[in-house]
Parts: structure tokens; sequence; C-alpha cells
């Protein structure tokens, strides 16, 4: 069975959760965000792949450049004049909390991805044969995983972009990519790239008006059940 | 022919004083006043044009549909213009001596306002003619007499406010329970439907013995019987025009009235003998009786004692609905209006003393027969009718139930009524006693707390007026009980009504 | 249950006249909120003039059901079908909303002049206008696609409207909620991917005809749930609603506290009527957390020192009375009379309170907009100098509490009857507890009003009309209780 994997697609499945495994996990908000450059990149491969052109070129258009122009944009690095570019992500979690959530978040999608995988026999695409759907179930859990985690407003935006990619993944997995699964994609892409234009306006308001600290103030635990 | 003009006209004249009166500026006093003692003046024609229909043998019925298979109606019925009657008339009193009372003070738009919001609440549960409507002006009730009880704005206040919301709107929930479980049962159950809910008997005995202790109870807080009353004595803090009103019409009465709609109108008599129900609604009304007056001895201040009074003689109305048979009908139906007339002279005296002397207390009346003689004199007509001496209103009252007790030969009612008179006695005729013949400041003993010199009489004239015409009602009411269209004749026609098919 | 939503094929076609008022009604609002944006209205009377053809367009389209009852829409656009109808209760809900965000427009001028908001202000009314066409668009939709955008439209607009005012509280309030919406859709999205991938079509009309009750339908009404639940601000996922709400302009929290949330009801609703017809264990969940949503919204409302809050929090629970009719909009063996009972008494307290509530927003922020107080404690003495807002403010929360004669009493009377025709005792007790708890809250917020003791201070005077708006949007919620025959007629025809 697995010689009749793609190379081509294992080496994109690996590239896209590479990729997302460091833009969720590196402090490091610039490399993050080159990486998200990468997984995005993937991503418009992936759907060429998939033998969706127009979700390819959508995303080209709506993942790769504005949502990745957004993210530098709340880094303050396309601002020459900005006041402190964001650089690092220095809040610290205490362990319980980081335990609760991943576990939390884990057994969520865990339920989720059996669910997919045991209630739909029928999927368009199976899982075990195409590692780009096995891909999307761990970016998503990942993402999932990270959302819950991170208090940093950046590092949540991120995961909400991953996050989204992941499900747009497992969306055309279990839909196949028909016309009506390729509007979905599409509204959802641009959903998200609104969001993320709006989330780093925020961002960039609240460093202006607060500065770092606010970005990590979460104000009440907040349980993100998704 | 239906004139469903009327009934609609009569609850719109206070409704309409209301939103005018709210959209008044606070300093347009004359204008307020004309206008309140204008409509007051109307309802007062529209009830007697009512009387006159109801009378002739005419219904006016207004209504429309609110859901499907539940109506609003109006209807006006002997019973409901009974109220109706009572109300406005004691509106048109409480108004002149609100309009005395309160000049000067904050807040009079409010206070006016919503006083006449409350009466169109009245109005209307006089006039409803099925649960769902009774039940919507019950509520309005509650509601506007919030603000009237709180109206001083001292903590005090606020806190008997927040305890009268507790126990109303509480009961209001129990009352809405009841309501819709019988809407449940029986579907939109009209209070002039001559069948009752005898059909159901067999069937939903203990259904309808439920319903009928949630629909009691929920009225019973306001009708303050005990261990229900708690909200009474502390809502004195209310202004003297706000207490009268309180007690003699608006929310006791409103809460007895509403246990006479259930036990005849709605029940039926016969069916509520049936359940069993009334015997445990006379004993109920017998405890409250003798509490009521045993909490009022101890009072030593005037405005509560008359709290406990209250407490005490609005379950007359309630024992009267207890003793099976037309004479106890008969002075239920006669109290609910004696009582009224009786108690508002006493509030309307208490407020008089407070505003002219300055006393609260029952220890600083002494005397006060001499300085103040006509409110003096108000006040011993009241005292004495609560009493049931002849030949004041309340004596024909205590003169009804006890027969109908003796005719039902329940004896033991009988003992409560002298039992209850004579404590009656024991707490009003020490302060008779103090008002003529101890000396006090007027015969140069002491001082007054704090006297003012309101008007060239006794006190001011639109504190004064009222008073004496409602003293002169309640002794006129007793001595003119045999005259058509006297309280006690239009009872007799209710309870006829009830028991003659 | 389906056909109560008007998924069925209709009689007649719909006329030239009706096409144009529903372009009106869909367009409209995002041209006037355009120009809106380049020309900010600073007086009331540009607003009324643009109402004016909406409000006309709703009426058109009552007309055109009223004579035509059940009209439907269909497009097919590259294989795809997008599809919408107007049934009974599209128009109510279409109606209601036009009106409600008339009003706040109109709030919008006098607020603006009195607060001075920055140079954002302008694009509230762009968000405004996509808003409204949004909100429309989802009464109107009836196929998966469609919803989805409306949704998302909405969603993006109420969170741009909630920031505008630009403090960072509100800032931070309003990213979390950006993210929890965001994540919401995504939830959303996977079960509408499951239902694609089952079934093939994404048409209401058509799914109800195919969908049969098993794990895909049941995991799909799961994360539609979820993510819909985590938008409506549902019991255990309520948390970003308060804060959000602390720091928003009035008007956008009239707007969103009425309607946004209500919007993610209805498409719960709907959807689950046709996911889960006749399922036990899952609406009864939700009416056990709307248990706990009534207990929880009304002793968080009863404990805040903040105005605001306490009316935010009110919207917990007053969501609480939709959730705990679930069982009897969508569980199984109900008889007729109950089930339509609770319909209408849904609908109407949903309406009830989508007035009420917008009404008490804006009474809210005239009390502090005049007093410069955001506590309960800086009311003191408000009923002496600011008799009109309070008034409004118990109008709108007698619709709240439930008391004679709003549309709140008799939409729980009519729950509360099917509610006893089916022996749910325990939801009984939850409508009756609510009530009390919600008269705890709104009675001691006027406690404070009432004191006369405390100091007085210098009050803002307020701009002709704010109060007067507030007031004709509580006195409909009032009047909605006797004159309920009205609204519930158009839902009673339309079964196919």
């Amino acid at each position: 069975m697995l010689a009749s994997f793609d190379v081509i697609e294992v080496l994109l499945a690996l590239c896209l959760t590479g990729s997302a495994f460091v833009c969720l996990f590196d402090r490091h908000l610039v490399r993050a965000s080159c990486f998200f450059f990468v997984f995005a990149g993937a991503m418009v491969l992936a759907w060429l792949k998939l033998g969706a052109p127009w979700l390819a070129a959508s995303e080209l258009l709506l993942g790769v450049l504005l949502t990745g122009l957004c993210f530098f944009y709340a880094l303050g690095l396309l601002s020459p004049g900005a006041s402190a570019p964001l650089k690092h992500d220095k809040f610290s979690h205490p362990w319980s909390r980081v335990a609760m959530r991943v576990v939390l978040a884990l057994a969520w999608f865990v339920m989720v991805g059996a669910a997919i995988r045991y209630v739909i026999g029928d999927m368009m695409y199976s899982p075990a044969e195409h590692p780009l759907l096995l891909a999307g179930v761990l970016i998503a859990a990942l993402a999932l995983a990270a959302f819950a985690l991170h208090r940093h407003l950046f590092r949540r935006l991120l995961a909400f972009n991953l996050l989204g990619s992941g499900v747009f993944i497992l969306l055309a997995g279990v839909a196949g990519t028909s016309a009506a699964a390729q509007m979905l994609i599409s509204v959802g892409l641009l959903v998200a790239c609104l969001g993320t234009m709006l989330g780093a306006l925020l961002i960039r308001q609240l460093l202006h008006l607060e500065g770092v600290e606010a970005l990590g103030r979460d104000g009440k635990p907040q349980r993100s059940k998704a | 022919m239906n004139a469903a003009w009327l009934p609609l006209t009569a609850l719109a004249t206070s409704l309409l004083v209301a939103v005018t009166i709210f959209a008044l500026p606070e300093e347009a006093r004359r204008l307020r006043t004309t206008i309140n003692i204008g409509a007051a003046v109307v309802k007062i024609i529209l009830v007697t044009l009512m009387v006159r229909r109801v009378a002739a043998g005419h219904e006016d019925i207004f209504s429309f549909q609110v859901i499907g298979g539940l109506d609003f109606v109006l209807r006006i019925d002997a019973l409901g213009v009974m109220f109706a009657g009572l109300s406005s008339l004691l509106w048109l009193c409480t108004t002149i001596y609100a309009i005395g009372y309160l000049e000067g003070s904050a807040n009079r738009k409010r206070f006016f306002g919503f006083f006449s919001l409350c009466v169109a609440s009245t109005i209307g549960i006089a006039l409803a003619d099925n649960l769902f409507t009774f039940l919507i002006f019950y509520e309005m009730l509650t509601l506007s007499t919030y603000p009237l009880v709180v109206h001083r704005g001292t903590e005090q206040a606020l806190n008997a406010g927040r305890v009268y919301l507790r126990y109303t709107l509480s009961a209001g929930v129990v009352l809405l329970l009841g309501a819709v479980l019988l809407n449940n049962l029986t579907g939109d159950q009209s209070f002039s439907s001559e069948e009752g809910l005898g059909d159901y008997l067999n069937d939903h005995r203990g259904l309808l013995t439920l319903i009928f202790i949630l629909l009691v109870s929920g009225l019973a807080v306001k009708a303050a019987m005990v261990p229900l009353h708690g909200w009474l004595p502390r809502a004195m803090v209310a202004p003297a025009p706000v207490s009268a009103l309180l007690h003699a019409v608006a929310v006791v009465k409103a809460g007895a009235f509403g246990i006479l709609r259930v036990v005849y109108d709605l029940y039926g008599i016969e069916l509520s003998v049936e359940l069993g129900v009334i015997t445990g609604l006379a004993v109920a009304a017998s405890i409250t009786i003798i509490y009521g007056s045993l909490r009022a001895i101890a009072q030593q201040e005037l405005k509560p004692l008359l709290a406990f009074s209250t407490v005490s003689q609005v379950s007359y109305v309630i024992l009267g609905i207890g003793i099976f048979g037309p004479f106890g009908t008969v002075g239920a139906l006669a109290h609910l209006l004696h009582q009224g007339l009786m108690k508002v002279t006493l509030f309307f005296c208490a407020g008089n003393y407070a505003e002219e002397l300055g006393i609260h207390r029952i220890d600083e009346m002494d005397g006060a027969g001499k300085r103040m003689p006509l409110t003096s004199i108000a006040f011993t007509i009241g005292a004495l009718g609560m009493i049931g001496l002849p030949p004041v209103a309340g004596f024909i009252t205590k003169w009804y139930l006890g027969v109908g007790a003796i005719q039902a030969e329940m004896y033991w009612v009988v003992a409560v009524l002298v039992a209850s008179s004579t404590l009656n006695a024991m707490y009003f005729l020490p302060i008779l006693h103090r008002l003529w013949f101890r000396p006090g400041p007027s015969h140069g003993k002491g001082s007054w707390p704090h006297e003012q010199r309101l008007g060239r009489l006794e006190t001011h004239g639109w504190l004064l007026w009222p008073m004496v015409f409602t003293a002169l009602i309640s002794l006129g009411a007793g001595l003119f009980a045999g005259l058509p269209y006297s309280p006690l004749d239009w009872a007799a026609r209710v309870a006829s009504g009830e028991y003659l098919p | 249950m389906t056909w109560r939503f008007g998924l069925f094929d209709s009689t007649f076609a719909p006329l030239v006249s009706t096409h144009w008022a529903l372009l009106v009604a869909l367009v409209f609002p995002l041209l006037m909120g355009g120009l809106a944006a380049l020309f900010p209205p600073k007086r009331a009377w540009p607003v009324v003039l643009a109402s004016v053809p909406l409000l006309a367009s709703g009426g058109v389209l009552l007309i055109a059901f009223q004579e035509a009852g059940l009209l439907g829409w269909q497009w097919e656009i590259a294989g795809l079908i997008l599809s919408l109808r107007l049934n009974g209760l599209s128009v109510l809900l279409l109606l209601t909303t036009q009106c409600i965000v008339v009003a706040a427009a109109l709030y919008t001028p006098g607020h603006f002049r009195l607060t001075e908001p920055g140079p954002l202000a302008r694009w509230l009314w762009p968000l405004m206008g996509v808003a409204l066409s949004a909100l429309s668009l989802i009464w109107l939709a009836t196929d998966l696609l469609t919803l989805y955008i409306a949704l998302e439209l909405m969603g993006l607009a109420a969170v741009g409207m909630l920031m505008l005012s630009g403090k960072a509280p509100a800032l931070l309030a309003g990213m979390r909620y950006l993210l929890l919406a965001l994540v919401g859709s995504l939830t959303y999205l996977l079960g509408v991917a499951l239902i694609l991938g089952q079934w093939g079509r994404l048409d209401l009309q058509g799914l109800a005809e195919v969908i049969e009750p098993g794990p895909v339908a049941w995991f799909a009404a799961a994360l539609i749930g979820a993510g819909l639940a985590l938008k409506a601000a549902l019991f255990p996922l309520h948390a970003w609603l308060t804060p959000v709400h602390e720091n928003a302009w009035t008007p956008v929290s009239a707007l969103h506290a009425g309607l946004v949330i209500k919007a993610s009801m209805f498409m719960l609703l709907q959807l689950w009527s046709i996911l889960l017809p006749d399922t036990f264990y899952a609406p009864r969940i939700i009416a056990w957390l709307g248990l706990l949503a009534i207990v929880w919204g009304g002793l968080l409302a009863w404990r805040t020192d903040s105005l605001k809050t306490l009316v935010a929090s009110s919207t917990v629970a007053q969501l609480g009375y939709l959730m705990v009719a679930f069982p009897l909009l969508l569980g199984p063996d109900i008889a007729p009379l109950p089930r339509a009972l609770a319909w209408e008494g849904f609908w109407l307290q949903l309406v009830g309170h989508a007035f009420a509530k917008a009404a008490m927003f804006m009474a809210a922020g005239n009390l502090i907009l005049a007093t410069g107080e955001h506590t309960l404690k800086g009311l003191a003495g408000t009923s002496r100098r600011l008799p009109l807002s309070l008034l409004v403010f118990g109008i709108a929360s007698i619709t709240l509490m439930g008391l004679p004669p709003s549309s709140g009493f008799t939409a729980k009377w009519m729950l509360l009857e099917a509610m006893i025709i089916t022996q749910q005792w325990w939801a009984v007790a939850a409508l009756l507890t609510g009530t009390l708890l919600t008269a705890a809250y709104v009675f001691r917020m006027f406690r404070y009003s009432f004191d006369e003791t405390a100091p007085r201070h210098r009050y803002q005077p307020l701009a002709p009309g704010m109060d007067l708006i507030a007031m004709l949007l509580a006195l409909t919620a009032f009047a909605l209780g006797l004159l309920a025959h009205f609204p519930l007629e158009l839902m009673h025809g339309g079964s196919p």
C-alpha cells in the first residue's frame, strides 16, 4: 500500500507538516511568519495536486500574499516608523495550563479525526492512500493545540490560519473538489484572510496603545472549544 | 346592546392620565392637579353609568384575541362594579389628599403618574373577565406600586420596596403557574360562565385542589394573610396617601377580590365546598384575624398598628367566603367596601396627625382631640367601625358574618369574631382614651413633637376634607344600609346572583 | 418540523415588484453604508431618508407573502444552486431586523455628537450596512453556502463594529471574539463538509428529504452546533460576550445583542431541525445548558456592579429561555399542539427580546452618557433627573422579566403551556426561576436609581430623540404582548 504513495505527495505532506510545526511552535515570531510563507506555498502546490487550480490561485492570492503581508504588518516590519517591532513571544505558560489545554484540544481532535475516519467510509480521498489528508488532520490537530495553548495574540492568529488550512484540506478530503466544495473553501479562505487583516490591525493598535504586555493578557482563561 | 366602550373608557381614563402626567413637566402643578381631579370625577361618572347598566341587566364586554385560545376580556358585572366603585371613589379622595400631603415635596410627577397607573390596574382587576386578563392587571399593580413604596428614597424605604417585591413577585410566579395549569386543563375560562369547573371534578380532583392552592396562595400574599403578610407592615414607610391606597383599595383588596373571583366565579362555591378547600380558607382567615390583632396590640407606633389591623381586617373578607351560605357572602362583599372606607379614613387621620403635629407614636397622642377635633372625630368613627360598634359600617359586616356562621353551624367562627372584636377594642379604645380624655400639650402639658400650622382650620384643607368625607361615608354606609345602592344592598345583589341562579 | 421553516416548493412565483423589494432589502443597506462612510450623517434626517426605501422593501415583502404565501428564488451558478425563500418567519425576522437596525442608525448621530468618537466613527456606517444585509440574507437563505457566506459577513462586520471604539479593553475583547468566532466558523465549515461529503448537496430543502439519522448527521450536527453556539454565546461558551459589550458603542451593542446573536440561534434551530429531527438527547442537552444559563446569567447580572455588564449578562440568561424550548421543538413524540405553542412562543420571545434588549442597551447607554458613571452606584438619584431613560429601561425590563402585558409574558405563557402539556416540569421551573432572577437584578438597579440620599452631580443633557428611539423600541416589545396575534398570524399559514 505504501508503494502506491505518490512521492511528490509524500514530500508535500511532509513539507506542510514540518513548516506548520515550526510556524506554530517557534517563539521567534519573524521566523514563524517566514515559515508561514513556506506553508502557504506548499498549500498552493497541494491544491494543484488535488486538482483544484482555482483554489490554488485563490490560495496564492489570499493565503500567501495578503495573509502573509498581514502577518508582517502585524509584526511591524512593513511600516518603518512603527514603534517596536515584535520579535519574540516571551509569555510563559504554567505547566498545569499547558497540560490541560493540550490534552483537551488533542482529545477533541482525535475524536473528530476518528469520527471522520469511521463515519464516512466512502470519502473522496481515503487518508490511508493520501498522505495529504493525513497531513491535514495532523496540521489541524497541531494548530488547535497551539491555538488553545498560546497566550500571545499573534501566535493565536497564526494558529488560526493553520487550523483553517488543515480544515480546508480535510474538507476537500471528505467532500472532494466539486464546485460546491471549492466554493466553500474559497469563501473560507476569504474569511480567514479578512479575519487576519482585522486581527493584524488590532494587534498593531493594541501595541500602539498598551505595549507588548497587552497581547498576552487573556483575561480569564478562555476555554476554546472548537 | 353591548357598550364595549364603557369598560375600555373606564380603564383608559386612568391610563391616559398616567401617560399625560409622565409627559408633563414636573413644574406643571396646576395642570396636573386639574387633570387628576377631572379624570377622577369622570371615572366616578363612568362607574355610576356602569352601576345603572348592571342594575338594568346589561352586560358590556370588550374583548380581543391575544393568541389562539386566549382572549383579553373586560366585562362589567355586579362584583366588578363594586370594586371599581370603591377604587374610583377612593381615588378621588386620595388624590385630593395626596395633593395636599405632597405639596412642595420632590418627585410629584412620578408619584402621581404611578398613582394613576395603580388605579388603572385596580380598575382592570375589577373588570377582568378571565384569569389571563386578571393576571395582567394584577402584575401591573405590583409594578406600579413599587415606585410609590420607595417614593421617599431613603434606605428604609428602599429596603421595604425590596421586601415588597420579593413577596409579590414570587406570588406572581405562583399565580402564573396556577393560571397556566388551569388554562391547560379547562381552556379559556370566563368568570361569567355559569358552569364552573364541576365537570372536571371526577377526573382531576387532585389537580383542581393543587391549582386552587396555587392560585389562592398567590393571591393571599397581596391579601396579606399570615404567614404571607410580612411585606405590609414594612411598606408603612411610604407616604400616608400611599399607605391609604395600598391598604384600603389597591393592593390588599386586589388580593381579597382575586380570592373572591376564584372561589365564586372560577370554581363556583359548590365545587369549592366539594373540594373541601373552603374550610381551609376559613381556618387560615381566622388565624390571620387573631394573629393580626395580637400583633397590633403590641405596636408602639400608629401606622404599624393600623397595618396589622389591616392584616386582620382583610381576612374578614376571606372568612366570609369561608362561611358557606348567602349571609357569609354578603358579609364578605360588604366588608370589602366597608373596610376600605374605614381604613382609608384611619390612614388619613394618621397622616394628618403626623403632618400637623409630628405625631408618630401612640403615646404622643394625649389630648390631640382638643387640638384637632375633626380629625379625632373621624378617627373615632373609623376605630369604632373597626371594632364593629353600631351604627358604623363595620357593625353591619360583623353582624352578617355572625348570622352566616350560625346558619352554617360554624360556631367556632362566632368565637373568632367575638375574640377579634375584643382584641380590636383592646388596641383602639386606649387610643381613643388618649385622644379625648388624657391631658396633653393642648392642655398646656408638654409639647407636640413637631407642630406646624398648616391651615386656617386644624390642618390644611386638602388634607381635612377628604378625611371628613370618607368618615361620613363610613358612617352613612352603616346608617343607611337598607337603602338601594348602598354597599350592603349591592352585596346582597351579588350574593343572590351567586346562590340563586 | 422542516415545513415550518418554509422548506418546500412554493405555489406562486414572485412578482417583479417582489424581486425589486428583495434586491433593495439585500443590497440597499450596503450602498447606503458606503455612502455614509463617504459623507457621515451629522443629523438624523439623512438616516430617516435612507431608511424609507428599506422599510418599504420590508413592507412590500410582507404584502407579497400575505398575498401569495411562501415565495422562493433559485439561481444556478457554475453547478451550484443558491436559493432563497420568504415565509412568514423570515418576513417577521426581516421586519424586526430592519426596524432595530434603523432605530440604531437613527440613534447613532446623536450619540456621536455627544461622545466625540474619533476618526474611526465613519466606518460604523458601512459595517452596519453589511451587518443588515448579512442578517437579512440569513433569514432568507436556504442553502448552506449562502448561509455560510452570510454568517461570516455578519460575524466580521460585528467584530469590526464592536472594536471601533478603539479603547484597549475593547480591542482586547474584540480580538478574543474575533478569534473565537473564526474558530467557530471553521467548526461550522467542517460540519458542512461532512454533509457535503455524505449527501453531495447543500440546499436545505433537498437535504431535508435525503438526510437520515445516523453517525454522520450526528457529527455534522455536533460540529455545526458547537460552531454556532460559540457565535451565539450559548451558555458554556458565553464568556466573550460581557467584556465585548462592556466597551462597545451603544448602538453597536444594541445591534449585536438584539440581532447578531439571534441569527446564530436561528441557524442552529433550522439546521438541527433538518439534521436531528426527533432526537432525544441533543435538544435535551441544549435545554439543560439553557437551565444553567438562566441561573448563571442571572447570578452574574445580579452580582455585577457595572450597568453594561448587567445588561450583557442578562442576554446570556435570556438565551437560556430559548434553549430550554429546544426539546419541544426538536424532541420526539411531541404532539402538534404543544409543538405549535412552543414554536410560536419561541419566536415571540426571540423577537420581543430583540426589541427589548436593543432598547435596554440604548437606555443604559443614555444613563451612562448622562451621568458619566458606569456603575450601578453612579445611578443614584437618576429617577429624579433622568426619568425618561429610566422609564425606557423599566419598560424594556418588564419584557425581559416576562411580566404582563409584555411580549415576554405572552411568550412565556405559551412556552409554559407547551411545557405543562408535555410535562417537562424542570423546564417550567427554569422559566419561573428565570423570572425571579431577572426581577432580582433589574430591581437591584432600580433600587440604586431611587436612592435620594446620594450627592447630586451634573448631568450631561442628551440629544433629543435618543430617549425617544429607545422608548419606541421598548414600547414595541411591550405592545407585542397583547398584539401577539399579528406577528404570530404570519407564522400560521404555510404548511405545504
